[in-house]
């Protein structure tokens, strides 16, 4: 064998396999190849890399160990070089504009191309691949998914309030504030862009960190955050309570706010509780049973909902859960055609009317743990970082 | 793509550093081993430029066309304080270019202090080259970070002169602060300033690092003090000396004044250890009787110090300033890093332990420093790094001309990066037809006293009474402290912007004239390998675009 780099082609079956690499191996600077005649450790090795859109990436590094995995056999672990930011890219947005398309389950654990090469034969595995396809489309396309991402969570964060863009409570401390803004930082500075050539790209990168610093100033420190506290109290347009779901038929009971809120999945509280309610209306003392309309609700026969709503809120203009009602089903209708910021707005002004309203209370708690949800999820698989 | 590097770009010394496979800067040496090259470009007769430290070696013979500081000169106009005592006392002419700027000119050519600091980058881009084995057209260049918007466009300029596109301009202490602390601090906030004393420029900046966040609260400092402040206290003495001893004047003898300076930028590196040093200067030069004068001297500290005190009192206020901007008192600095080769000089670290009441770290290479910490930053760039990131400031206000000749701020400086700022203005007199906003950069509250960066016209606004008219003016700064700004009347939606990049003193035409004369240079002398001008050449036509550039009516 010539004394040269090992040159080796590999392909990646699915995307999912290749999300699997990159988050396992890759990432790391990193990469395990089953070998059953392993090359000699410092051995310099070539790889190209041929990704599901017929794309191929070539990667370079030594051999660093000889081990025995339990699981994926004997092999090696190969030391990469640094990943050209081109390649790098290439992986990252074709995972991002793979999210766009249905999943293709694979199942097994995932090994690198469908036959490892056996003492790493250059060329053993090859599957033909035409190196000659230009990737500029692919790579628009991915870039165009990214701007799209990143107008998007440029939009949902200006609807929250300076806690939520945040993700933290009431409560937090400077130090938590500050965990925060840097972990988002890293996440959405500019920098972190400044690989892709799109100054559109760049425009909506620095429209979210702009939102991020501004939300971080204003709770930076205990006096901010009261004041920023103080404003919601007083703001119609946001979200007061999120109340726990309850089966309690009176519409009327005052509930605690805060006994229970919304964890997202790094533990820290996402909806901050408020510290008090409003104290109900004295206008609120004709208990109007709407539990025949919820069961409308409940059933999905929204325009039905709405229409009795409207007749019965025009009967009782003083009720307030008839009022909240028409808002609620206004917000779902918006939902069930993705109007989101619309849907905000409507199930926002019906807890605003009615503060015990725990169906538009669930749906905005939904809405909300959706779109975090959503926004580190695609984030996370776009710019390759690993969930926190 | 290729890898972007990061360079040092000095006033005595510059330095080129990349990120290695393990995601580590290191340096990248020369051919002799040498980690550093000295900012020195030299001309022969024939015209061919020699760089680094043998440029340096011929600044004793070819006084006159060998050409260093020019940092000093970059973006800077031929009038200003500073560059006047400069151009004194250097061996090499300084003139006026047609825009005021300050030029060096040798053998009778005007050459821009962008021309010269490209021969530089050119030069350190050599280094890398070979050392990494593949072309460089990327790269991040540090600058002082009190550097003006003219400064930093000048070097960018020089980068592309140099054939590079100089990605990011990066301020020299944040430089410092990531290749220092980017892996120290992994838990808790901690608060550092960054004290950089370097050949020409003087830097402070105070910065807290935290979750691998590098925040710079505030920066200030001194865009015209520096080493060779000190060294030229001591020329001035020595050539008194002289003067009085021998009733020679040397300023008129440039091979002398050459040896002089060199003698004494060697005996300031030596009082920085010991207390006293020998000055040995044979044959410095004839005298009336045409003697030779054979000028020894025995130098001491304390002698240098106290030529050099109101020097270091200068370095007060601006510490003083940033501390006071940062809203951090001086003891809740928990490390102050020392840059720059000044920073060497015992009454320079007494001053920093007074104000800042601790030692400071000398724990690493202030020469090699800001070129790791450049290289980092460079990493991160290109996506190599995603562990740390920095959040920058603007160095001066920003604002706008309001009345006569004041200053309306609306970025402050010390602003952190990028900057959206909003002001409302209102119109001055009744039925006013269009207004005229003035951009100006500086910390004067004199317009007069700042640079003008540019001008947004807004016309056709509807009449009405004085201040009826409301015109809301958007001023952003992305990463790349690329500035625009947008003016718009509130009632009509009449709306004019304009994208504001500075000028660094030469116009795109003339930057595209010498760099096309370069390639025919190459060309002709059979040089000419494709040598990739890569991104760099992006001419555009959007300097200065306003929207109306002509009027200027009443």
């Amino acid at each position: 064998m010539a004394d040269g780099a090992l040159s080796i082609k590999l392909r990646c079956a699915s995307w999912q396999q290749l999300a699997t690499i990159y988050k396992r191996d890759l990432s790391h600077g990193t990469m395990f190849l089953r070998a059953a005649a392993p090359p000699a450790v410092g051995r310099s090795v070539r790889i190209e890399l041929a990704l599901p859109s017929a794309s191929v990436i070539v990667l370079t590094g030594v051999v660093h160990s000889h081990v025995q995995d339990p699981q994926r056999g004997a092999g090696v672990v190969l030391a990469l070089g640094p990943i050209p930011a081109g390649s790098l890219w290439l992986i990252e947005s074709a995972l991002a504009s793979e999210h766009r398309r249905p999943a293709t389950p694979v199942h097994g654990t995932p090994t690198l191309g469908a036959s490892p090469p056996r003492g790493m034969v250059p060329g053993s595995s090859a599957v033909p691949v035409s190196p000659s396809i230009s990737d500029s489309a692919d790579v628009t396309e991915a870039e165009q998914h990214l701007i799209k991402a990143l107008v998007a969570e440029a939009e949902s964060l200006k609807q929250l309030n300076p806690f939520l863009v945040l993700g933290v409570g009431y409560e937090a401390t400077d130090r938590e504030v500050r965990a925060a803004f840097g972990e988002l930082t890293r996440r959405y500075h500019p920098d972190r862009f400044a690989r892709y050539e799109s100054p559109e790209l760049h425009k909506a990168a620095e429209d979210i960190f702009l939102l991020i610093r501004d939300a971080y100033r204003r709770l930076a420190d205990a006096v901010g955050r009261a004041h920023v506290q103080k404003s919601l109290d007083t703001s119609p347009a946001v979200p007061r309570v999120i109340s726990a779901p309850s089966r309690e038929p009176s519409p009327v009971t005052l509930r605690t706010a805060n006994t229970q809120r919304i964890v997202r999945d790094g533990g820290a509280p996402l909806l901050p509780a408020r510290r008090s309610m409003p104290a109900p209306s004295p206008m609120m003392s004709e208990p109007f049973d709407v539990s025949p309309l919820e069961d409308l609700i409940d059933q999905g026969r929204l325009d039905e909902a709405l229409v009795a709503y409207r007749v019965m809120g025009k009967k009782y203009p003083h009720d307030r859960p008839l009022r909240a009602g028409v808002l609620l089903c206004e917000g779902l209708r918006a939902l069930a055609v993705r109007d989101r910021s619309l849907a905000t707005l409507r199930f926002e002004a019906a807890l605003e009317i009615d503060p015990s309203n725990e169906r538009a209370a669930r749906a905005l708690a939904d809405m909300r743990r959706q779109a975090t949800n959503e926004r580190k999820g695609l984030l996370s698989r776009l710019m390759g970082t690993k969930e926190p | 793509m290729s890898r972007i590097i990061g360079i040092d770009l000095g006033t005595t010394n510059s330095c080129v550093a990349v990120l290695d496979e393990r995601g580590q800067p290191k340096i990248l040496a020369g051919e002799a081993g040498e980690r550093t090259i000295p900012s020195w470009v030299s001309w022969s007769s024939t015209g061919q430029t020699t760089v680094g430290a043998r440029a340096r070696r011929q600044g004793v013979t070819n006084v006159q066309a060998t050409v260093y500081g020019t940092k000093r000169l970059i973006g800077r106009k031929v009038n200003a304080a500073d560059v006047s005592w400069f151009a004194r006392l250097a061996p090499f002419q300084i003139v006026a270019a047609p825009n005021g700027d300050a030029w060096v000119r040798v053998h009778g050519q005007p050459i821009s202090p962008q021309e010269v600091a490209a021969h530089v980058l050119r030069a350190v881009r050599k280094i890398a080259e070979d050392a990494l084995g593949e072309p460089v057209t990327r790269a991040v260049v540090t600058v002082p970070a009190y550097f003006d918007d003219a400064q930093r466009q000048a070097t960018r300029d020089a980068g592309q002169i140099a054939g590079l596109d100089v990605v990011r301009i990066l301020n020299e202490p944040t430089a410092a602060a990531l290749a220092y602390g980017a892996h120290r601090v992994r838990e808790g906030r901690r608060v550092i300033a960054v004290f950089d004393l370097g050949g020409g420029t003087f830097d402070i900046s105070i910065m807290s690092v935290e979750h691998g966040i590098f925040e710079v609260l505030a920066t200030g400092g001194d865009s015209a003090l520096g080493g060779d402040d000190w060294d030229r206290r001591m020329i001035e003495r020595l050539v008194g000396e002289v003067s009085d001893t021998f009733q020679v004047d040397l300023t008129t003898i440039p091979v002398a004044m050459s040896r002089l300076r060199e003698a004494c930028e060697e005996a300031k590196k030596a009082l920085s250890v010991d207390r006293e040093t020998q000055i040995s200067l044979p044959f410095l030069a004839t005298d009336q009787t045409g003697a030779p004068i054979n000028f020894e001297r025995t130098l001491t500290r304390q002698l240098v110090e106290s030529l050099t005190r109101d020097l270091l009192d200068r370095l007060e206020a601006p510490c003083r300033r940033a501390l006071g901007d940062a809203r951090v008192d001086a003891g809740d600095v928990e490390e102050v890093l020392l840059v720059g080769g000044m920073t060497r000089w015992p009454a320079v670290q007494d001053v920093v332990e007074r104000l800042f009441h601790r030692k400071p770290s000398k724990g690493t290479n202030p020469d090699e420093v800001v070129a790791l910490g450049a290289a980092r930053y460079a990493g991160i760039l290109a996506g190599q790094s995603d562990d740390a990131a920095l959040l920058d400031v603007t160095p001066h206000d920003l604002g706008i001309k309001v009345g006569d000749s004041q200053f309306a701020v609306v970025v402050p400086r010390n602003t952190m990066l990028p900057v959206r700022a909003r002001r409302l203005f209102a119109t001055t007199t009744e039925n006013q037809k269009f207004v005229s906003i003035e951009l100006y950069q500086g910390d004067s509250t004199d317009v007069a006293r700042n640079r003008k960066l540019g001008q947004v016209v807004l016309d056709d606004l509807p009449p009405g009474p004085a201040g009826s008219a409301r015109v809301e003016l958007v001023i952003t700064v992305n990463v790349e402290s690329i500035l625009s700004v947008t003016a718009r009347e509130l009632r009509s939606g009449r709306e004019a912007s304009v994208m504001i990049r500075p000028s660094g003193g030469l116009s795109q035409r003339e930057l595209v004239e010498i760099i096309t004369r370069r390639q025919n240079e190459h060309a002709s002398l059979g040089l000419l390998h494709a040598e990739p001008l890569g991104g760099a050449v992006r001419v555009t036509t959007r300097d200065h675009m306003l929207s109306k550039p002509d009027d200027d009516k009443p």
